[in-house]
């Protein structure tokens, strides 16, 4: 069985977390609104932040659109849930997405699970 | 004698034209198989890993129907160029697998303006990582799936991507639950509730539905949702589930065989609902 990689929101990363029983690999969309050395910001249109744990070689924009692959992972001193970056992709301006879009395909795969992910 | 022969011959023929209602089921049925193989339907990457063989050597299926080519969009995870074919390892989050492009040198230069590239190098600007829009038809070698690809290219807007995975679900649901607008009692007039892939089939025969009169609409409504056979349902049957005079099914069942949306199976009083 390959790899599965489904798309969320910030809202589902606590389903993928690596206490729970499924995998923790997600996929998510998202503008890098900041950048601190390791740690960055990735905002999901209105669905809110996830901070985002990065690898040295991590080669992100501010203001970018990127898609990112990561696994799910506790932030230190229990901040909650962040995702340590596999890889990203960029898709440039954020203007030329309709994260609505974004945001119904997310619904749709996780609503009609055996075309996408099970 | 002579002259009959040939009388009936030249009917025959203008039957065979399509001018007799009863011939029109005849051609349509060989029509249908010729459709569903040239379709292009857009799917998962999981989906082709799921798709069933009946027989080997059959059509590959898809929630039950035949599926000749197939497009999905995904990430390029591997390129390996070899003199035939280069081959992908295209990977959309829903699985991975690998897609073999063949390389035809001779007709690498002609009006093939996806790749009218220098033959050789068919990574036509394909990436490691980027993403790329597919579309081939499922093969199987040995017990490995791959996908003979018509047309590997890359995908630079990202609504392409999500609207493909949307249009995948409501292909999906189009061949498990029906046509849009099924569910819903009378919705006969449910047109624009018609999305993606399906709107090919769907619009055309709701368009068709909404300039007819409102028995027509009845009688279409009940062909879809009553339970029948293959062929279909009587006039008589559909008058009286209708509490309707017959010769008002009759008017507007000829209206329904006029625009060929149902026609005549067992006798031209015993109609179904043409499906393509």
């Amino acid at each position: 069985m390959s790899l599965q990689t489904p798309r969320i929101l910030p809202s589902h990363l606590h389903a993928f977390h690596p206490s729970g029983s499924s995998s923790n690999t997600v996929r998510i969309l998202g503008t890098v609104t900041a950048l601190h050395g390791s740690t960055g910001t990735l905002t999901c249109g209105n669905n809110g932040d996830v901070t985002l744990i990065l690898k040295s070689d991590a080669r992100l924009q501010v203001g970018k659109l990127v898609e990112v692959v990561g696994k799910v992972a506790d932030l230190e001193g229990g901040q909650g849930y962040g995702l340590r970056v596999l890889g990203s992709t960029e898709w440039g301006d954020p203007a030329d997405c309709d994260y609505k879009i974004y945001e119904n395909v997310v619904n749709a795969t996780h609503k009609f699970k055996t075309i996408f992910y099970e | 004698m002579d002259g009959s022969y040939n009388n009936y011959n030249s009917f025959g023929g203008g039957g065979g034209g399509g001018f007799m209602p009863g011939e029109t089921n005849s051609p349509a049925g060989g029509k249908t198989f010729d459709r569903d193989n040239k379709t292009l339907r857009p799917v998962t990457v999981k989906q082709v890993l799921d798709a069933s063989q009946p027989f080997p050597e059959a059509p590959f299926q898809v929630d039950g129907a035949d599926v000749a080519n197939v497009l999905f969009m995904g990430q390029v995870r591997n390129i390996s160029s070899q003199s035939t074919n280069v081959t992908y390892k295209i990977d959309d989050g829903t699985g991975e697998i690998e897609v073999k492009k063949w390389v035809d040198s001779t007709t690498a230069d002609n009006m093939d303006t996806d790749d009218g590239k220098a033959p050789g190098d068919g990574k036509t600007e394909l990436e490691l990582n980027g993403y790329a829009r597919v579309f081939g038809s499922i093969k199987s070698f040995g017990n490995k799936r791959y996908i003979g690809a018509h047309s590997v290219r890359p995908l630079s807007n990202i609504n392409e991507l999500h609207t493909h995975l949307l249009e995948a679900t409501a292909v999906h649901l189009f061949f498990t639950r029906g046509p849009p607008g099924g569910a819903a009692p009378g919705g006969n007039a449910g047109g624009d509730a018609v999305m993606g892939g399906a709107d090919d089939y769907g619009s055309g025969q709701n368009k068709a539905l909404a300039s007819m009169s409102l028995v027509a609409k009845k009688i279409y409504n009940l062909l879809k949702t009553e339970p029948q056979d293959d062929t279909g349902l009587h006039m008589q049957v559909i008058a009286s589930k209708l509490n309707m005079p017959a010769t008002e099914v009759a008017r507007a069942g000829e209206e329904l065989l006029g625009a060929g949306v149902i026609f005549s199976t067992m006798d031209e009083q015993t109609w179904a609902i043409l499906e393509y």
